[in-house]
């Protein structure tokens, strides 16, 4: 993985000395909230409804043991001993103090880590396939790409006082594992007629109160082109994107409102003046890059295997574990192997500092000393030999992370909600608690198969309700909370968004009336490899409308 | 180089002061030159007042009226290390022959000769830093000393001196008197003749205004007298007695705080801003606003003076690509520091169109930004946030000095963007 020189580290170090200064400036009066804010939020630093929160950028969701470490022994020393897991890839802690942050950010400048635009109307951390560099569909790896965006978007003088926030998504496969196409800017790698790699750039996706698909402005642009064109893309979005109403001011709404041949036309125009120019990359520097995300030094583990059928009769668990938790690795007798931050009943994306703990040995010993952090909320060893999988089983379950849930009806993406959230309109992390009691029999789990619920406390959609198979909507209603239920939404290379099915339910009845659903699924489905999102697309919302609503 | 701290007065007493100044002005006749000094050294900067010469053509009759007042006055002579010999001897003269006690020579900082002057040949390449090192720099650390001080200077001199009025309050908040300001050229002489001053022993060559040897020459009859200073440049001042561009310092303006950095310090600001009543054709140190300047575009292309140019949020600055040239300043407007389309503008009209002249920031700029907008291409800002100013003028910005994204059109230095760094 990526490795700080000195420039890296100097310029975290400074970083983190103008952030402290600001913080001191803040507690003696000489900053106003109102000034303060923009400054705190360009270093990750929300007030939430009870206290600060500091959300850590955890760069396209990779992570080394030893940052890890950093992670738990924060959590542990100014935190109440855990961390949440975001859907971008980011972990925050939720209690820190005002005048302990200048310390934290220096704790975790000793292991390259920062907190930088990781919030803010600036270009955020761009995400990634968590599986980057392991998976066997990959075309190419997207890190390295992925650092360099991170290193042009740093403290851009430009582009740090947006319209809005800015999110940037990539993948090296055609599998999409990272939504771009519901981000401002989706990456998608691809090969060109004369066979060299590059990257089609899709625009103006999101989620949030407007959910949109992004569209396909540039089908190639080659590496060496790639940030002059992003470049021109931010200005034209910084200089035109509206700024009369926040909730106008995303990306999106300017393709959407000038439609994308004009978006296209003035990127290009631009394009046409700073192409060539002085951000040209130079194929050396990406290489120079890539070094740092070369393949560790697998060992022949080609006649490994596991018996997947055969464990799941000795130990149904273990099975449950093999069969959805691994995912295939392009080096033979490998695995990726998710970690479940979905235990029954817990709240998605937490970890506490024990638990990051044993994560990080695991990784260390059994990984290449690397950990993914996935948009789904949960945790990846990307390199598992396969030998080692059963002794990365029993540790994970004596740190109660081996929940063989992954892609599974109780692997809920959840945004915090009202429980810590200022921005809230309803709790979401005690729906998801019921849900999951609701199917928490493995069973039952394993008869739904693949389906995606995904729940947002509010219309801000941090919990990505629109592109879950079911999601799930907090509103306030007449004093109350109530949740909509949306079907159909996909997050996928085959993206799509949900649909409102009908009116909102009480919180106490949406694990029922996810249960109807799922039962309608079950009884309409073709056979047991038609998922809920294929039935879905072939009956239409009928049927569920009927289940939930009774006949119109 | 470095440049004095500015004098923050509060805010309150600037309109009283600058009321005093006004009243003090009313109070002499016009040739009551000996009244304005007294008055000065008496009642409005008793013991806080010191006189600078150039003891040049002119300067006996300003030091005769110093005599006359207090002959413990300070005087100051600017030993440029350029004089005449004459000059010298003629220092020494007056000194005798008036019976001053306290005059001072003023010699340049010897560092700064070694560094910008090594060869005593500046004034031929650079005669503005040549002043600079060798007459504004020594001068500065003794203003600092005084409430005001007393300088020869006269309307009659050059067209820009003719306003000058007995009492000026300048941008620092000093008072500078000019006891000769309505003495003509033939009331100077006439005041030597009735007083037996001695002459320059230059003057009767025909140098009818001296300073330094490299740059003063003669004069013809029906010139301009100070005509030979710095004969052939568009030069006037030395820089001593700027407030800026060469203005003369309005007794009412100056009382206001400067709100302009540039070049690292607080200076006057010679643009204002444009108005209903601004008439394209005549305007002069306005800045324009892009869609008032492209409404009268052949207006504002025929008018002459210094005009300077408004880019709001939302403008479009390649309207007026072709234009840019034109203006001596532009200022790029931040409505709200959140406001981020000013940067793409800077960046723009630095960049794409390489104009080299002044981008200001105006509006919400504060000190967290500023950084991102010298980046941008701003190398001015307007800035009125009070911790702002304190950060700028005790040069602690909160800045990550390094950064990772070129910006510039050009080649920026190694270590500052990754592509050009080396894996080690």
């Amino acid at each position: 993985m990526y490795r700080y020189d000195e420039f890296d580290a100097a310029f975290v170090a400074g970083r983190g000395a103008q952030f402290a200064d600001q913080v001191n400036r803040r507690l003696s009066g000489e900053l106003s909230e109102d000034q303060f804010r923009p400054l705190r939020l360009m270093n990750g630093l929300y007030l939430q409804l009870h206290a600060y929160m500091l959300r850590i950028a955890v760069p396209y969701g990779t992570l080394s043991s030893r940052q890890l470490r950093k992670l738990a022994h924060i959590a542990r020393t100014y935190d109440r001993g855990y961390g949440h897991f975001t859907t971008r890839q980011n972990i925050q802690f939720n209690w820190p103090k005002l005048k302990d942050v200048p310390a934290i950010l220096a704790e975790l400048a000793s292991v390259e880590m920062h907190s930088i635009q990781t919030s803010g109307n600036c270009i955020r951390n761009t995400t990634t396939d968590q599986f980057a560099g392991a998976a066997a569909d990959e075309i190419i790896d997207p890190r390295p790409v992925a650092e360099i965006i991170r290193q042009w978007s740093s403290l851009h003088p430009e582009f740090t006082y947006l319209p809005r926030k800015f999110k940037i998504a990539m993948t090296g496969s055609p599998n999409d594992r990272a939504a771009i196409r519901f981000h401002d800017i989706g990456l998608q790698a691809a090969v060109n007629a004369a066979g060299e790699t590059g990257w089609e750039v899709w625009v103006g996706g999101g989620l949030g109160r407007t959910p949109m698909i992004g569209k396909l402005i540039n089908s190639f642009v080659p590496n060496e082109h790639l940030l002059a064109y992003l470049e021109s893309i931010m200005r034209v979005y910084n200089r035109y994107g509206r700024r009369d109403n926040k909730y106008k001011a995303r990306i999106k709404i300017l393709v959407h409102e000038e439609g994308l041949e004009t978006i296209k036309g003035q990127v290009e125009a631009e394009f046409a003046e700073i192409r060539g120019g002085i951000l040209t990359l130079p194929s050396e520097e990406v290489d120079r890059i890539t070094t740092y995300f070369a393949p560790p030094a697998f060992t022949d583990q080609a006649g490994s295997k596991v018996d997947v059928a055969y464990q799941s009769i000795i130990d149904p668990a273990y099975g449950r574990w093999l069969d959805n938790n691994l995912n295939a690795h392009r080096e033979p007798g490998y695995a990726s192997v998710t970690i479940s931050l979905k235990p029954v009943g817990g709240a998605p994306g937490d970890a506490t500092d024990v638990q990051m703990d044993v994560v990080a040995d695991l990784a260390e010993r059994y990984s290449f000393d690397e950990l993914r952090v996935t948009h789904e909320q949960n945790l990846v060893l990307p390199h598992v030999a396969v030998a080692d999988l059963r002794t990365v089983y029993d540790a994970l379950v004596a740190a109660g992370l081996a929940d063989g849930n992954a892609g599974m009806i109780t692997d809920i993406i959840c945004c915090p909600g009202l429980d810590f959230c200022a921005l809230a309109n309803a709790r979401s992390i005690p729906i998801a608690q019921e849900i999951t009691h609701k199917f928490a029999a493995p069973e039952r789990q394993a008869e739904i198969g693949d389906l995606k619920i995904k729940i947002s406390g509010c219309i801000n959609a941090c919990g990505h309700h629109h592109v879950g198979h079911i999601g799930i909507l907090g509103v306030e209603k007449k004093g109350g909370e109530l949740y909509q239920i949306t079907l159909g939404g996909d997050a996928s290379e085959q993206a799509s968004v949900g649909k409102i099915i009908g009116p909102g339910f009480e919180a106490d009845a949406v694990p029922d009336a996810i249960e109807k659903l799922v039962d309608t699924y079950i009884a309409k489905r073709h056979s047991v490899d038609e998922t809920f999102i294929q039935a879905y697309r072939r009956l239409g919302e009928a049927p569920f409308k009927e289940a939930l609503y009774g006949t119109a | 180089m470095e440049q004095p701290k500015q004098v923050q007065v509060p805010a309150g007493h600037d309109k009283l002061r600058a009321l005093g100044i006004l009243a003090l002005n009313g109070m002499f006749d016009e040739m009551d030159a000996v009244g304005v000094l007294r008055q000065a050294a008496a009642d409005v900067l008793p013991g806080d007042l010191a006189v600078v010469s150039s003891f040049g053509a002119d300067s006996a009759v300003l030091l005769h009226l110093v005599a006359q007042v207090d002959p413990s006055l300070p005087v100051y002579f600017l030993e440029t290390g350029k004089h005449f010999q004459e000059t010298l001897d003629y220092v020494e003269t007056l000194k005798q022959h008036l019976g001053l006690l306290n005059v001072h020579a003023i010699h340049p900082n010897q560092a700064d000769l070694a560094r910008f002057d090594p060869a005593g040949t500046l004034w031929e390449t650079d005669p503005d830093s040549c002043c600079h090192i060798r007459k504004t720099e020594p001068l500065e650390p003794i203003t600092e000393l005084y409430g005001g001080w007393v300088t020869g200077r006269k309307r009659f001199q050059t067209r820009e001196r003719g306003v000058l009025p007995h009492f000026e309050l300048t941008s620092d908040d000093r008072i500078k008197v000019n006891p000769l300001a309505y003495f003509h050229d033939s009331d100077v002489n006439q005041y030597k003749i009735d007083h037996g001053l001695p002459e320059h022993p230059l003057f009767a060559k025909g140098y009818k205004s001296i300073g330094c040897a490299p740059c003063t020459s003669v004069v013809a009859e029906g010139e301009d007298p100070r005509a030979g200073r710095w004969r052939g440049l568009d030069k006037k001042e030395c820089g001593i007695h700027f407030d800026f561009n060469g203005a003369i310092a309005s007794p009412m303006m100056a009382a206001k705080r400067h709100t302009l950095w540039k070049d690292g310090t607080f200076i006057a600001d010679p643009f204002h801003d444009w108005t209903d009543e601004s008439e394209p054709a005549t305007a002069r140190y306005q800045h324009v606003p892009l869609p008032v300047f492209l409404a009268h575009r052949e207006a504002f292309l025929a008018n002459p003076h210094p005009l300077g140019l408004l880019v709001a949020p939302g403008e479009s600055v390649e309207d007026v690509a072709d234009d840019l040239e034109r203006f001596s300043s532009i200022a790029i407007k931040f409505p709200g520091f959140a406001d981020g389309r000013g940067y793409s503008t800077a960046r723009l009209v630095s960049q794409r169109y390489q104009y080299a002249n002044e981008i200001r920031a105006v509006g919400d700029v504060l000190q967290d930004q500023i950084p991102l907008m010298r980046r941008c291409g701003f190398n001015a800002l307007v800035v009125t946030h009070e911790p702002t100013r304190a950060a700028l003028i005790e040069n602690r910005l909160p800045e990550v000095a390094i950064f990772y994204q070129p910006v510039g059109t050009a080649e920026v230095p190694i270590g500052t963007r990754p592509f050009l760094r080396r894996a080690s």
